[in-house]
């Protein structure tokens, strides 16, 4: 073997030895996670710990659905997060489309105010916004927590980036063969967007999915609590109901991965290829 | 169909502060199925004015017409205007059945089955019936530019708008889309403006040729007309490849005398008559080698062609090139002797480059014509 061959595969082991301690530094905890929502909680700390999966699960289940009414929860969280990631994309897109594509009075400056409400943290903003929700009597109501959060700065300033790389041609060209300047947006920019809008509807989702602070300040009610609420009211004074907590979180992270799986499919590299010969 | 009239357009960019002219005070009159070519160098505003009459920028002041009827403030939509853009632009995520349908599908309340007979009908014209199915980037750059033509002309507009549509095509499949460009145009006879760099493309493709330099209109007319009677030196040095000879000489009563030895004694001396100095123009194909020339050059570089060579040379600091038959090549460094017709002599004003005489020979010979003076002579 050559030497230089030889380094260059020293180097891909290491690389590989690298990413397996890094792999499983992330997925140990949620196999824990896992197994621990099957064995009973008297096991939770037994020493030398449990790793294979027991049959505990649909008891810890019950358990866990008697003490919160985590279905309702699941339910609550699913559409919130669902109407959230729709509604944002859509504001969110049609605000880039409208700062990448139009020219009007006050762009820039409307844009970098938008850019920089990205600075405020979430608990300067409960407050007021907790105010304001009772002022018009809409606590305890999904459209509490999916309104004020709809239009999100950072998926506005993604979309006006990526919907830049539209060619303006190509809006021309549709605008010749006599599309309205809606028709622009959903049958042009839209589906030509949709690697962006599937990385952007990851993130939308995962925020609302794992929102804690401000759903927990505006639902009290706990027929309305989300995932995350449920979760945390079974963290008592005296006890925690580990056992359940691993049910619930087990439960919690399925919708993450089917979104995932289901958007990864849009990832396709180079969907404006073809489009403009440059 | 349609004629499109142009009054007194004007086109500025940019704020009160700095403002750029693109097109000035440009008129011009566009006949019903006419194939009309914008040309010139780039920033000339050829495009913009293309994209006045498309709809696509509001124009600064004056008026755009088709058919009589004021379409200035009309959207590009309302105009019945089909464009066919440089980049192609076609929709990536649609396939070619559905871009070229795309116009269809949008301005008009035909069934789904009936566009897709006229999507047929179209792309069976354009012989790409095969490639329906396929996405734009799976498709080869003619093939692309085959597609937007199609999705251009299944409307059957009023007005067809190119802008520079075969520059990004090599240079064979080209030639290739000129001709059938042309005969697409002349079938459908749809009024056609077309914008290119490229000034073998405008002689070649177009009834009528528009001649624009710094947003200002030069000259329109035919290819021969330009060629031959340009109104100004920029025309003339723009037409023709290789490009005209110029240069400034001194008029000494009816004798022009320029650098590097150039001499040249007029038949008619009306045309110099009061002035002192004039710009001479010659066309590289007008020049003769002879024995005894009135423009000497000194040869740096002879390119062999195959069916003729191109002979660049110095006379003293004014370039010159001619074309010369195949077989002779001077050798470089050497002193060659130019002669020409006065016919063919170009001469521009010195100050205002407006043409004092242009070409004079007679044109467009018939068949008869040629082989009778053949004959006699």
């Amino acid at each position: 073997m050559h030497t230089q061959d030889k380094q260059e595969a020293l180097w891909k082991f290491g690389s590989y030895i690298f990413l397996l301690v890094v792999t499983a530094l992330v997925l140990i905890p949620l196999y824990w996670m896992l197994v621990a929502a099957t064995i009973p909680q008297s096991e939770f700390f037994s020493w030398p710990p449990q790793l294979i999966p027991g049959t505990y699960f649909l008891e810890n289940f019950a358990a866990l659905q008697e003490n919160v009414d985590f279905v309702r929860s699941i339910g609550n969280s699913i559409f919130i997060a669902v109407t959230y990631t729709i509604l944002s994309l859509i504001l969110c897109s049609m605000a880039g489309f409208a700062f990448a594509k139009y020219e009007f009075r006050f762009k820039e400056p409307l844009f970098y105010f938008i850019l920089a409400t990205l600075v405020l943290p979430i608990q300067l903003l409960i407050i007021p916004l907790f105010l304001l929700m009772v002022q018009i009597g809409w606590t305890n109501s999904y459209l509490a927590v999916i309104l004020p959060w709809a239009a999100n700065p950072l998926g506005i300033f993604l979309m006006r980036q990526n919907m830049k790389a539209i060619p303006d041609s190509l809006l021309e060209s549709a605008r010749m063969d006599g599309a309205t300047e809606f028709q622009l947006y959903y049958k042009i920019a839209l589906p030509t967007m949709l690697p962006s809008l599937a990385a952007l509807a990851i993130i939308l989702f995962l925020n609302q999915w794992q929102a804690f602070l401000y759903p927990l300040v505006i639902l009290q009610d706990p027929q309305m609590f989300t995932i995350p609420l449920a979760l945390a009211d079974l963290v008592g004074q005296q006890r925690v109901a580990f056992d359940q907590i691993m049910v619930g979180t087990s439960l919690a992270v399925l919708p993450i991965f089917i979104v995932f799986l289901t958007l990864q499919q849009y990832f396709i590299k180079g969907i404006l290829s073809g489009s403009v010969k440059q | 169909m349609a004629k499109i009239d142009i009054t007194n357009l004007r086109k500025t960019f940019g704020d009160d502060g700095e403002q750029i002219v693109a097109v000035d005070d440009f008129n011009l009159n566009i006949r019903d199925g006419e194939f009309l070519v914008f040309v010139g160098p780039s920033g000339c505003g050829k495009t913009t004015t293309l994209r006045c009459i498309a709809g696509l920028e509001d124009v600064t002041s004056g008026t755009i017409e088709f058919n009589g009827t004021d379409v200035t403030d009309k959207r590009a939509r309302e105009r019945d205007v089909a464009m066919v853009f440089q980049n192609y632009a076609l929709y990536p995520h649609m396939t070619v059945r559905k871009n070229i349908g795309f116009p269809l599908r949008l301005s008009t309340k035909q069934t789904s089955e009936e566009i897709d007979s006229r999507v047929q009908n179209v792309t069976e014209l354009l012989g790409i019936e095969d490639l329906l199915e396929k996405k734009p980037k799976e498709l080869s750059g003619g093939q692309q530019q085959r597609v937007a033509l199609g999705r251009a002309i299944i409307r059957d507009p009023e007005v067809f708008l190119m802008d520079e549509p075969l520059s990004n095509l090599d240079a064979k499949l080209r030639s290739t889309m000129r001709t059938e460009l042309q005969e697409l145009q002349q079938e459908l006879g749809v009024t056609t403006a077309y914008v290119t760099h490229d000034q073998t493309e405008a002689m070649a493709m177009g009834d009528r040729i528009v001649v624009l330099n710094g947003g200002v209109l030069q000259q329109v007319g035919t290819a021969s007309e330009v060629y031959r009677s340009p109104t100004n030196e920029f025309v003339a040095g723009f037409i023709g490849s290789p490009s005209i000879n110029l240069f400034t000489a001194v008029v000494d009563g009816n004798t022009l005398t320029g650098p590097g030895g150039f001499s040249y004694t007029l038949e008619d001396e009306s045309l110099v008559a009061g002035r002192d100095h004039v710009r001479v123009g010659i066309r590289p194909e007008d020049l003769t080698l002879s024995e005894s020339g009135s423009l000497p050059c000194e040869v740096t570089v002879v390119e062999q062609m195959g069916n003729e060579n191109f002979l660049y040379g110095k006379m003293d600091d004014i370039d010159i090139t001619a074309r010369i038959e195949s077989e002779i090549r001077p050798s470089e460094g050497s002193v060659v002797e130019f002669g020409f017709a006065e016919e063919d002599l170009y001469l521009f004003d010195a100050e205002t480059t407006e043409a004092l005489k242009t070409k004079t020979g007679e044109t467009d010979i018939d068949y008869d014509q040629y082989t009778q003076t053949k004959s006699v002579s």
